[in-house]
């Protein structure tokens, strides 16, 4: 492989790495950060999204008001585990970002294609 | 050769026409309400039968949810969608999505409780708390379809018996509406038969006193009087034939002998030519001689009679009568008013009359074609109106 070669291999990998970090950092970076602290897993927070909205438009759109403004109203867990855990503090995440990392929170988690 | 008896009392063709388009209507609407009522009964079955299987259906959709609960709160541990041997299942969300199915049949129809397709019962059932996320449950057994051939069974042998009954009603109603009509037809026949009976005797004495007399030896005043009663007569003696034949004739044997038809035809246009010399009508005669038909003297007689009067009855004064004879055929052709061409599909109908001012029944070419049709002679008709009418009846081409 000459030197040339060598350049596009790197520079392609590296394009590859960029993508995958861009990707999982919006979700990893600002969720899971805080939520793999906690007892309650985002599986168990995602089925019960699904359980009160049930389609994937109704689910991305009610934790995203959640997360614009989480109150006892827009959040999906119950009385006891908001005593529990408490509300979070408003996103400082842009629409775009908060968006991407919801859609990446579905695809992580969504039902769909999983049943067998 | 014995010619139908009776009639007049009998359904005409254009009565027996009218009986076959009223029946086909008849037919038609009663079919389409048959078919109305059994589609009626066919959806009530099919409404009874699927109220019987929403308690079983509902108790299988219980047994789903319950399990898709579980698979709900155990999800990171199990991902086997629940199956069962009774039935089959699939989930939607409330976006109609499907989530996950095991049923045979992929047309689904969320928006109803119940339905059957292709052989198969759908139960669509709406969840309250949104097991992964399914909003819609749907339960699917097989339909065995007894019910289906049961029904079929009661609809075809129902709807039989009733188009039998609704036909027999039909051809009632159809009797009883043409009831009077057939009334006034037989009291016209029978008040023909009763007359001709009556006038036998009367027309022959004065037709046999008229020719005793010598008209030549009586004044030129008195001749025109005797010569007015001897037309008069005429014309009733070819009416009275044309009613006996009309009563009586049609229930005698025809006697078939060797007709010389030149010799008929001339004497027939000679017995006419008083009548048609009141009206100054010239005849003309074309008659190739030697020409034979095997027919009932009486019969061809009644042919020629009636279609002669015709031509002289219809015909304009100062005009002409041609008759010409050949080998297949004869014809009566007259210059007179002709008919239109409305009117010519009515000529052979028994008591139809090109001319109410004419006088007649209307029985003259009704027995020309029952008499054509008995001996398998062609009557060909042509007429223009007020230019005249010709007639030809031909044989054996």
């Amino acid at each position: 492989m000459g030197k040339i070669g060598r350049i596009v291999l790197l520079v392609f990998i590296a394009v590859q790495l960029y993508a995958k970090t861009e990707k999982t950092d919006i979700y990893t970076e600002n969720c899971l950060q805080c939520h793999n602290q906690m007892s309650l897993t985002m599986q168990k927070i995602f089925m019960r999204y699904l359980l009160k909205y049930s389609s994937e438009v109704s689910v991305k759109q009610a934790l995203y008001d959640f997360l614009k403004d989480p109150n006892y109203f827009t959040s999906a867990l119950r009385k006891d585990q908001i005593a529990r855990y408490g509300l979070k503090n408003k996103t400082t995440l842009t629409d775009e970002q908060l968006r991407k990392a919801i859609d990446i929170y579905w695809e992580k988690y969504k039902v769909f294609g999983k049943l067998k | 050769m014995l010619a139908s008896k009776n009639k007049a009392t009998n359904l005409y063709q254009a009565e027996r026409k009218t009986l076959f388009s009223f029946l086909l209507l008849y037919s038609f609407f009663s079919i389409v309400l048959l078919a109305i009522s059994g589609y009626l009964y066919y959806s009530l079955q099919k409404e009874l039968m699927l109220e019987g299987q929403v308690n079983k259906l509902q108790e299988d959709s219980y047994r789903l949810i319950s399990k898709l609960r579980y698979l709900h709160e155990h999800f990171e541990e199990d991902q086997t969608y629940p199956r069962f041997s009774t039935f089959r299942s699939a989930i939607y969300d409330s976006n109609k999505n499907l989530i996950f199915t095991t049923l045979n049949e992929e047309n689904v129809n969320l928006d109803k409780t119940i339905y059957t397709i292709n052989d198969n019962i759908h139960y669509v059932r709406l969840l309250e708390s949104y097991y992964l996320g399914a909003m819609y449950v749907v339960i699917e057994v097989k339909d065995d379809g007894q019910w289906f051939n049961y029904m079929k069974k009661e609809v075809v042998i129902y709807g039989i018996v009733l188009f039998v009954l609704l036909l027999l009603v039909g051809y009632y109603l159809f009797r009883m509406m043409l009831s009077p009509m057939r009334n006034s037809l037989s009291l016209l026949d029978r008040f023909i038969k009763d007359t001709t009976h009556e006038l036998n005797t009367p027309i022959s004495a004065i037709l046999t006193n008229i020719e005793m007399i010598d008209i030549e030896r009586l004044d030129p005043l008195l001749q025109k009087k005797i010569r007015r009663i001897d037309i008069a007569s005429r014309t009733i003696s070819n009416l009275y034939k044309d009613l006996t034949y009309a009563a009586l004739g049609n229930r005698v044997e025809s006697k078939d002998e060797d007709i010389d038809m030149y010799l008929l035809l001339k004497e027939r246009i000679e017995f006419f030519k008083v009548i048609s010399g009141a009206k100054n009508i010239n005849c003309i005669m074309d008659l190739k001689k030697g020409v034979h038909l095997q027919i009932d003297r009486t019969k061809i007689t009644r042919i020629i009679d009636n279609l002669l009067s015709n031509a002289i009855k219809y015909n304009k004064r100062s005009s002409f009568i041609k008759v010409t004879l050949r080998d297949t055929y004869f014809e009566v052709e007259d210059g007179g008013i002709g008919i239109n061409e409305e009117a010519l599909s009515d000529i052979f109908r028994r008591y139809s009359r090109f001319n109410k001012s004419e006088g007649g029944f209307g029985l003259g070419l009704n027995i020309v074609k029952a008499i054509a049709d008995e001996y398998d002679l062609h009557i060909e008709f042509s007429s223009k109106l007020g230019k005249g009418t010709k007639v030809r009846i031909s044989w054996g081409k």
